[in-house]
This record gives structure tokens, C-alpha cells and sequence, in this order.
């Protein structure tokens, strides 16, 4: 039941992101432009700090930075 | 001065002095959802230091821009009741929809966020976090709607019975493209803010071999979020100036210092210049051939409209005004409908005639006699240009900062990148000397967008001279002198508290002896005060 009721929310959201989509690539395209430019923004400076955790701790790098 | 250049002067200083704290509030709040997100997705306490310092830094900042932000929805009614009065309808509702909706919505969340901790789980904390981050700008984004309305007023038509804008479509106004491209470079521009205060502050840890662990993740997260916000913010401000080239050309020609219309595809793009608004030539220009044509077109083959020639098409639009307003007036006294459908056939140019009321006798534009015409349509067209000198440099120098902050941004990355960032304090050094300056060009930026709106407050509609209420030059000084104090000891009251924090970093202050003071005794061995502060 859990399962389903996370697989329905999620469905929900997936609606909604392609609603948004829909209405702002037509007639909003830069609003678009900034829900997909922020979020890779916000995703790479994440991946840049899960990054260093690969390279910097015990037995890892020389303890620069 | 006059009521009129006093309330212009007050307006730009309130706005200017909130903008010091929007940008870093729009950008700090999305970059705190970077870091928690990281804190969320590897459970390293590090991470959530992070967002506790870096949210201090906010928390400030916060405050501070809602406190000088508030006046501001103020002084439209003080200040500026006529322009109020004409377009109240239209423009009071996004900035109502920013109080109940964004502002409200952030606040709220900004509670949760700052002591929900212990009360929250990881991932709802995470939530709050991003709904602040969301709540701050889509508080920026119902501002910038109501601003895209004075840029390009799409959405509304003028009722000559109420004599003030009235809606036709919300829909229109919110996806206005002023609107949609003037937001996403606002709002990405606050990112670059956020980006170099984190990063600057952080190489001044990593300098100083202070809280590497904590700097060094910092200051990745940050150069890795600025590089890709500069591209963006260039990008996006190209797609500004497309929209301006379309809706206001009087502007994009003002910011080239283009006096004729261009040459394409040959027309060079000025790197430097001395326009003279006076003579309306450039006392001297450098320019690069080739350039012009393609980043204002987008093509090789349009040609872009020059300021003389712009005056030439507005004269006729100038006279139609004169008369739309005599029609206007008439079927305000007497209610006759051949006066309103003379008012009609001349309306989308009311406007010009509005404009025209500066230079006519007593500001009566019936008062004109035939001779007097020729020369009251000349001055008004001259009139319709912004400050082409203002404009030339505030642009290029928010333009040749944005440049500079990406290769700023590119070397921190790459460094940073690479494990190899303390081996080059030149890169820490301009990061940390570099932290005012994407302010910097914020401000510069708002100069462009609001003096290339001149001379309308409401582009094309209604002249900023006559938007103005009525209001005394002594009242007006007093009042200003009283912003300029208050606003200026706000900025003292956020430069104290940034340092500071800046200064101590992460962690807090070191533990002060018993007996030392208040602040470090605490009351029965619970912690003191500057603990508490910290935790």
C-alpha cells in the first residue's frame, strides 16, 4: 500500500512537471528556462560536492584542496 | 529640483538600496537547497554546518531586504499616487499576489527552516528549505511581472470613463516576454551574488588555513553553481535585449549609443564611447564591425533603429496624442460620444499627447497655438530618448562584470576541481576581493532596465512627470534626507553583521572562560549566551 501510494504521488508530480511544461514551453519559454536551468544549477553544485567526497578522506587524495 | 526629480531621485535610492539585498537573498536561499540536498544525500554533518552558516549569512540578509523593501509598496501611494491612480489595478495585483502569496510563503517556511531541526525530518527539512528557496523567488517573480507591466503594458486597456488601466488578461501580463526574460536574468543574477559571497568567504578561510574542510566543500559547491549562473545570466540577459529590441527600441538604442539607424550586417558594436546627449553625436567611439547586428538581431539583416530616426516617427504619434488628450477632455466635460470616438481613433498614442502637456503653455495642451505646434511636437519626440550616456555605461559595465565573473567562476571551478586550489591564491584572492561586485552590477543592471524605460513610468502610456503626487520640495527633501539616514544605517546594520559572522566562521566563537563576561558565564553551567546563538 505504501509502495502505491508512493508510486501515485510520484505519478502526480510527473503530471504536473508535464503540465507546467506544456503551458510554459508555449507560451512562458524562458519561465521554463529558469525551472530546468535552476535545477541543473542547484544538481551540479551538488555533484560537485559529492564529488570531493570521492576524492579527499582517509587513503584518499594528499590533503589538499 | 522639482517634486518631480526629488520623488525620481527618492524611488531609484529606495530601490537601489533594496536591491543591495535582494540579489544575495534570491541566490543564498537556492544555494541552501544545494548544500542541504548534499547534506540529505550523504548524511555528512559537514554538509548541515554548511547550511547553518551559510543560512546566518541569509537570515541577515533576509531581514534586512524585507525591511527595506516594505516602504517601497508605500511610496507608490505617497509618492507617485498619479501613476497609482492610472494603473492601480493592473499593477497593485501581482504586487498583492507577491504579499499573499510569495512573501507570506516564504516567511513562513524561513521559520521552519531556521528552527525546525530538531522538529522536522531530513528529507521535510530539505522540503522547507526549498520551498523558502521557491517562496523568495517567486516573490521576485510577481515584483518583475508587475515591473514587465511599466516596461510593456500587455494585459490592459485605458477606460476614458475611470481614466485608468483596467485588466483584459492576466494570463498576457504574467507571460509578458518584459516579464518572463526580465525575471529569469534577476533572478539568475542573484545566484551569481550568492555564489561569489560564498566563494569569496571561503577562499578568505582557505588563505588563512581556517575550516579548509568546511571552505574547501563550500567553495567547490559555489564556483561549480557560478560558473553555470554566469553562463546562464549572459544567456538570459541576451534574451532580455531581444525582448527590448522588439517592445522598447527607444531603450536598445540608448544602450548602444546607436545616434543612426544601423548598417547591417557591418555595423560595429561600441566597446567604448562619450555620447554627447546634447549634440546627439559621440564625442569619440571604438567599436568591433560585424558585432552589432547579430547580438541585438539575431540575424545578419535587420537593421536596428536609431535614436534620430525613432524622434522622427514619434512626431506624428506626438501630435495624434494632442490630440487623443483634447478629445479625452472633452468627453470627460461633456460626455459626447463624437468626442469619445475622436478620443478612439488616437488612443494607442495618448501617451505622446500626456508627454506633450510638459511643453505646452501652463501645461495645457489647448493653450497651443498653430505656430507654437511645430516646435511643442519637436521638443516632445527629443524627449521620448532616455539619457543615451547613462545607459551606454551602466551597460557595459554590468556587462564586462558579468564576463568577469565567469572566468572568476571558471578558474575557482577548475581548481577546485582538480584538488589543486590552494596552490593558487591569486584565484582565492580576486574570489574574495571579488564579493561586492556582482552587487555591483545588479545595481548598474536596474539602472539600465529603469532609465531606458524614460520618460515613461508606464511605457508609451504615461509620462513619468505627470505620475508623480502633490507633494512639496520641502516635504520631498525631509523625506528623502529620512530615507537616506534610515537606509544608510540599515547597510552599516547588514556590512557589522556579515563581517562579524564572516569573521568568526562555522562553529561559532571559542568558548569563552567562566567569569568572563555574560555572554560566555551562562546561568548554572547551562550554555551562554553566544553558545546559544551558535547552536
Amino acid at each position: 500500500m505504501r509502495s502505491f501510494i508512493k508510486f501515485v504521488a510520484l505519478a502526480g508530480v510527473l503530471a504536473l512537471a508535464l503540465f507546467i511544461a506544456v503551458i510554459a514551453g508555449d507560451d512562458g519559454p524562458w519561465y521554463f528556462a529558469w525551472l530546468v536551468g535552476t535545477t541543473m544549477i542547484v544538481l551540479i553544485a551538488a555533484a560537485g560536492a559529492v564529488l570531493m567526497e570521492t576524492q579527499v578522506g582517509p587513503g584518499r587524495g594528499d590533503g589538499e584542496y | 529640483m522639482s517634486v518631480v526629480d526629488l520623488s525620481r531621485l527618492q524611488f531609484a535610492l529606495t530601490a537601489l538600496y533594496h536591491f543591495l539585498f535582494v540579489p544575495l537573498t534570491l541566490g543564498l536561499s537556492v544555494m541552501l537547497a544545494s548544500m542541504e540536498t548534499v547534506y540529505v544525500i550523504t548524511g555528512k554533518p559537514i554538509y548541515k554546518e554548511m547550511v547553518l552558516f551559510w543560512g546566518k549569512l541569509f537570515g541577515i540578509n533576509f531581514a534586512l531586504g524585507v525591511a527595506t523593501g516594505l516602504t517601497m509598496e508605500f511610496e507608490f501611494g505617497t509618492n507617485w499616487s498619479m501613476y497609482s491612480h492610472f494603473v492601480g489595478d493592473v499593477f497593485g495585483t501581482p504586487l498583492a499576489i507577491e504579499g499573499l502569496m510569495a512573501f507570506f510563503m516564504e516567511s513562513t517556511f524561513v521559520g521552519l527552516m531556521f528552527f525546525g531541526w530538531d522538529r522536522l525530518s531530513r528529507p521535510a527539512h530539505l522540503a522547507v528549505t526549498y520551498l523558502v528557496a521557491l517562496g523568495s523567488n517567486l516573490s521576485a517573480l510577481w515584483i518583475l511581472i508587475a515591473n514587465g507591466f511599466m516596461q510593456d503594458p500587455v494585459g490592459a486597456k485605458f477606460d476614458p470613463v475611470t481614466m485608468r488601466m483596467q485588466f483584459t488578461s492576466i494570463y498576457d501580463l504574467i507571460f509578458s516576454p518584459d516579464a518572463q526574460s526580465k525575471f529569469v536574468h534577476t533572478s539568475i543574477a542573484g545566484f551569481v551574488c550568492a555564489a561569489m559571497l560564498v566563494m569569496g568567504v571561503s577562499a578568505y578561510y582557505l588563505l588563512g588555513r581556517r575550516h579548509r574542510e568546511f571552505a574547501a566543500r563550500s567553495f567547490r559547491m559555489a564556483a561549480l553553481f557560478g560558473v553555470i549562473s554566469s553562463l546562464a545570466v549572459i544567456t538570459l540577459g541576451d534574451a532580455l535585449g531581444r525582448a527590448d529590441y522588439l517592445l522598447q527600441s527607444t531603450k536598445i538604442a540608448a544602450i548602444e549609443g546607436l545616434w543612426h539607424t544601423s548598417k547591417p550586417p557591418y555595423e560595429p558594436w561600441k566597446i567604448v564611447a562619450l555620447p554627447n546627449d546634447r549634440t546627439q553625436k559621440d564625442l569619440f567611439s571604438i567599436g568591433i564591425p560585424y558585432v552589432l547586428t547579430p547580438l541585438i538581431t539575431h540575424t545578419l539583416t535587420q537593421p536596428i533603429p536609431g535614436i534620430l530616426e525613432l524622434e522622427q516617427k514619434a512626431k506624428p504619434r506626438v501630435a495624434k496624442g494632442i490630440a487623443a488628450v483634447l478629445a479625452l477632455k472633452d468627453y470627460a466635460t461633456t460626455g459626447d460620444e463624437a468626442a469619445l470616438a475622436a478620443f478612439r481613433k488616437n488612443e494607442k498614442d495618448m501617451g505622446y499627447g500626456l508627454l506633450a502637456q510638459r511643453y505646452a503653455p501652463g501645461q495645457d495642451l489647448a493653450k497651443i497655438t498653430p505656430a507654437e505646434l511645430p516646435g511643442i511636437v519637436e521638443r516632445t519626440a527629443r524627449a521620448t530618448t532616455p539619457n543615451v550616456f547613462v545607459e551606454f555605461w551602466a551597460f557595459r559595465v554590468m556587462m564586462a562584470l558579468g564576463f568577469a565573473f565567469l572566468a572568476v567562476f571558471a578558474f575557482g571551478a577548475y581548481y577546485s576541481l582538480r584538488n589543486r586550489l590552494e596552490r593558487h591564491p591569486m584565484v582565492m584572492r580576486l574570489a574574495m576581493w571579488a564579493i561586492p561586485l556582482p552587487v555591483l552590477a545588479s545595481e548598474f543592471g536596474w539602472i539600465v532596465a529603469e532609465n531606458g524605460r524614460q520618460p515613461w513610468t508606464v511605457f508609451g502610456w504615461l509620462p513619468t512627470f505627470q505620475s508623480v503626487s502633490t507633494h512639496s520640495v520641502g516635504y520631498m527633501i525631509f523625506s528623502l534626507v529620512g530615507f537616506v539616514l534610515l537606509y544608510s544605517s540599515f547597510i552599516a546594520a547588514e556590512l557589522y553583521l556579515m563581517f562579524r559572522v564572516a569573521r568568526i566562521g562555522p562553529g561559532g566563537p571559542a568558548p569563552r572562560p567562566a567569569g568572563a563576561g555574560l555572554a560566555g558565564a551562562g546561568l548554572a553551567g547551562a550554555p551562554g549566551l553566544a553558545e546559544k546563538i551558535w547552536q
